[in-house]
C-alpha cells in the first residue's frame, strides 16, 4: 500500500468538510420546506344507519352523528339539523327538527318518526340536513337528498328464522376446488406481501363468470388470474389494487374498486376509464359498476351503459336494494332481509340468533328464495353461516370456515354463481376458490 | 482532486448519519407541547379529531400531522420510524384520539394537538389486551362509536356501525393506504378483540 502524501490528506479533509457542510445545508433546505398548518375549508360529515326494514308497531328513532372541524377546546360540534319525512315514497316532505341528546354512542342527534308516518303501509322515505352552527357548513344524508331519499319499509308477516346458539366446529367441506395457486410471483402463483408484524395481503377479491371461469384479483402481482376451459391465464393490470374489490363483467371487461375510485378495465387489462365515488367510503362492488357507499348506506351506480357517471349523478341514483334484496343487521344478533317486488316487500325474513351476527357477506336471489351468508362470532371464534331461505323458512343451513391467512376486500369472500356458492380462502400454503352446492328453494 | 471527490461523497454520507437527517423530516414541523388536561371527552368530539387526521398519511411509530388533507411524505418504506413522515400509526392515532397520558397509570383526559409528536406507550397488542389505566376490553358485540377493535398487529376505531353489519373504521392502516375511514369486518373476525376507553362523558 502506497503511503498517502500531504496533498492527498489535505484534499480528503477538505472533501469531508465540504461534504458534511453541504449535506447539512441541503437537509436544512428540505426541512424548511412545506407543511405549515393549513386553514382549509370547514370539515363536515355525518353518520346514520337507516332502518330499512321495520316490524309493525316498533317505535322508530332516526339517529345521526355530526362530525366537524375539531374545536380548540376539544368539545363536540355545536350542531343542529332537520329531517325531511314523508309517508310512502312520493309527495312532499315535512320538516322535523333534530333533537340533541346527551350521549353520542349511537349518534347524538335524533328524531322520533311520528306514529302516523311510521305506520304507513307503504313505509316512509326521508333525508336529513345537518349543520355545524359554528362554521355554517352543512351536509345532507343521504347525499342525494330529496332526489334519492332513504327508504324504510314495513315487513308484513315476516318469516321467522331462529338460528339458536351457533355450534362452532361443525363446518362443511367444499364440494369442489375450482381454483388454486401457491404463493409466489411465477405465472401460476398468487402474490403474497406483508409480514407477521403488519399482517399479510394477497388476492383481495374474485369473481365467477357465466361460463364458470374463475377470476382472482392477484393484487400483489398486479394481474387477474383466470381459471377456465381447462387452462390458466393472467391479465396484467396496473394501479392501486391493495384490498380492492373486483367484478368480471359479461363482455369480458373488469371493474376494480380501490381507495375512492372505480376503474373500468378492458379485457386486456388496459384502463378504459376511472371515476371517483360520490361518497367517502365503500363496502362492496357489484356487477354493472354498482357500489354500496357510505355514509349514505346506499347502492350507487358509478356507470351507466358502460360510461362513467359523475358524482352528482351517482348521488341522485342512490337506492337501498341490490338485486331487489334489502338487508339490515339489527342490534347484536338479528338480521332482516326482504325481496322486493317493485317498491314493496314481496317476502321478508326475520332471522334471530343466540350468537352475535357479524357482517352480511352476500344476500342474493336464488330460485324462489334467497341465499344469505353472514358471520356468527364470539369474542374469540367465528365462522360463516350460509342460509338458503324460501317461502316456508329455512331450506338449507351450513357453516363454513372463516379463517384467512390474508386480508381481503371486506365483502368479497363469497360469490353466488351457476347455482353454487363460491368462496375465496387463503392459507399459509396459498389461495383457493372452493364451490359449495346449494339446494334450490321452490 | 481524486481524494477530494471521494471524501466529498463520504462527507455527504456522514451528514446524514442520524435518522432525523437521513429522511425528509416532517417531524421538524412537530412540537413537544404538553397536552391540555380536560374534564370532558365525548365520543363525537373524538370522531371530529380522528376524522380530521384523514388523508394526513401514515407513519410507523408516528403521531404528528397537520390538517392540510395531504400526506406530505407518502410511500415511505414501511416499519421504519426513522423516515419521520407525516401521520400516526394505528396505535398512535388511537392514543391521541382517546386523549391518553404517556404514563400508563393515569386515566385522565389529555388533549394532544395534531402537531404534537407523540405516539404513546401502547402498541396494538397492548390495546387489545386492555393494558393501561384508561383502557379496557369490551365485548365486540357491544362496541359502539369510538370503541375499537385490535389485533396483535393493528387497531382501528369504530366510526359508525353499518347497515350490512360491518363497521366504518377510522384507522391509520398502512403506508400505502394512509389514515382514512374504511369499511371493515373486524367485529366478527376472531383475530380482533374489542377494546374501549374509560371515561367518556357523552
Amino acid at each position: 500500500m502506497r503511503r498517502p502524501c500531504f496533498r492527498s490528506l489535505a484534499g480528503g479533509a477538505a472533501g469531508i468538510a465540504a461534504g458534511v457542510i453541504g449535506g447539512v445545508l441541503l437537509t436544512s433546505v428540505s426541512t424548511a420546506g412545506p407543511t405549515p398548518v393549513a386553514d382549509g375549508p370547514a370539515l363536515i360529515d355525518a353518520t346514520h344507519v337507516p332502518p330499512v326494514l321495520t316490524v309493525r308497531g316498533e317505535p322508530i328513532r332516526l339517529r345521526y352523528g355530526l362530525v366537524c372541524t375539531p374545536r380548540a377546546e376539544g368539545l363536540p360540534c355545536d350542531g343542529s339539523g332537520t329531517v325531511y319525512l314523508r309517508a310512502g315514497q312520493s309527495g312532499p316532505f315535512h320538516p322535523f327538527a333534530l333533537q340533541r341528546g346527551d350521549a353520542s354512542k349511537d349518534g347524538r342527534y335524533y328524531v322520533d318518526v311520528p306514529r302516523d308516518i311510521a305506520a304507513s303501509p307503504e313505509g316512509f322515505s326521508y333525508y336529513a340536513v345537518l349543520r355545524d352552527d359554528a362554521t355554517g357548513a352543512a351536509v345532507s344524508v343521504p347525499s342525494g337528498g330529496a332526489d334519492a331519499p332513504q327508504v324504510s319499509l314495513p315487513m308484513y308477516e315476516p318469516i321467522a328464522v331462529a338460528l339458536g346458539r351457533h355450534l362452532f366446529g361443525a363446518v362443511r367441506a367444499p364440494d369442489e376446488r375450482v381454483a388454486a395457486g401457491a404463493w409466489g410471483s411465477e405465472p401460476d402463483e398468487i402474490g403474497l406481501a406483508g409480514s407477521r408484524e403488519l399482517g399479510f395481503t394477497g388476492p383481495s377479491s374474485f369473481d365467477v363468470e357465466p361460463d364458470g371461469t374463475v377470476d382472482m384479483l392477484d393484487s400483489v402481482n398486479g394481474r387477474v388470474m383466470r381459471w377456465g376451459r381447462g387452462r390458466r391465464e393472467h391479465v396484467p393490470i396496473s394501479g392501486a389494487l391493495e384490498l380492492a374489490d373486483f367484478a368480471a363483467e359479461p363482455d369480458g371487461s373488469f371493474d376494480v374498486l380501490a381507495d375512492d375510485t372505480l376503474r373500468h378495465l378492458r379485457a386486456d387489462g388496459t384502463e378504459k376509464w376511472a371515476q371517483k365515488l360520490a361518497e367517502r367510503t365503500w363496502a362492496k362492488l357489484a356487477h354493472g359498476g354498482s357500489v354500496l357507499q357510505q355514509p349514505s348506506e346506499q347502492w350507487m351506480p358509478v356507470s351507466d351503459g358502460g360510461a362513467p357517471l359523475t358524482r352528482p349523478q351517482q348521488r341522485r341514483a342512490g337506492h337501498a336494494a341490490q338485486l331487489g334484496v334489502l338487508v339490515e343487521r339489527v342490534g347484536e344478533a338479528e338480521l332482516r332481509v326482504a325481496v322486493l317486488r317493485g317498491k314493496a316487500p314481496l317476502r321478508s325474513w326475520r332471522i334471530t340468533s343466540d350468537t352475535p351476527l357479524g357482517e352480511v357477506q352476500t344476500a342474493e336471489p336464488h330460485g324462489n328464495g334467497i341465499v344469505v351468508v353472514t358471520r356468527a362470532y364470539t369474542d374469540d371464534r367465528d365462522e360463516f353461516v350460509v342460509l338458503v331461505l324460501g317461502a316456508d323458512g329455512l331450506v338449507q343451513r351450513f357453516s363454513v370456515e372463516s379463517g384467512s391467512w390474508t386480508e381481503t376486500a371486506p365483502l368479497a369472500r363469497f360469490r353466488l354463481a351457476r347455482g353454487g356458492l363460491y368462496r375465496l380462502r387463503t392459507t399459509e400454503a396459498g389461495a383457493f376458490v372452493d364451490r359449495f352446492y346449494l339446494e334450490v328453494p321452490q | 482532486m481524486r481524494a477530494f471527490v471521494a471524501m466529498l461523497a463520504a462527507g455527504f454520507a456522514l451528514s446524514g448519519v442520524t435518522g432525523a437527517q437521513a429522511y425528509h423530516r416532517f417531524w421538524a414541523n412537530c412540537n413537544t407541547d404538553p397536552p391540555t388536561f380536560m374534564t370532558t371527552m365525548t365520543r363525537d368530539a373524538a370522531q371530529d379529531y380522528a376524522n380530521a387526521a384523514r388523508y394526513e398519511g401514515y407513519q410507523w411509530g408516528g403521531g404528528c400531522w397537520n390538517y392540510d388533507e395531504v400526506d406530505s411524505y407518502p410511500d415511505d418504506p414501511p416499519q421504519q420510524p426513522g423516515t419521520h413522515g407525516e401521520g400516526g400509526d394505528c396505535s398512535g392515532l388511537t392514543f391521541k384520539t382517546w386523549r391518553e397520558s404517556t404514563d400508563t397509570w393515569r386515566d385522565g383526559r389529555y388533549y394532544w394537538r395534531a402537531l404534537r409528536n407523540v405516539h404513546g406507550p401502547y402498541d396494538a397488542a397492548a390495546f387489545r389486551d386492555g393494558n393501561g389505566a384508561p383502557n379496557h376490553v369490551v365485548a365486540k358485540a357491544t362496541a359502539g362509536v369510538m370503541d375499537a377493535f385490535a389485533s396483535g398487529t393493528h387497531i382501528g376505531m369504530v366510526f359508525m356501525r353499518s347497515l350490512y353489519g360491518g363497521d366504518q373504521i377510522v384507522e391509520a392502516k398502512c403506508e400505502a393506504c394512509g389514515t382514512n375511514i374504511f369499511y371493515r369486518t373486524y367485529r366478527g373476525d376472531s383475530a380482533y378483540g374489542g377494546v374501549g376507553r374509560w371515561g367518556w362523558t357523552g
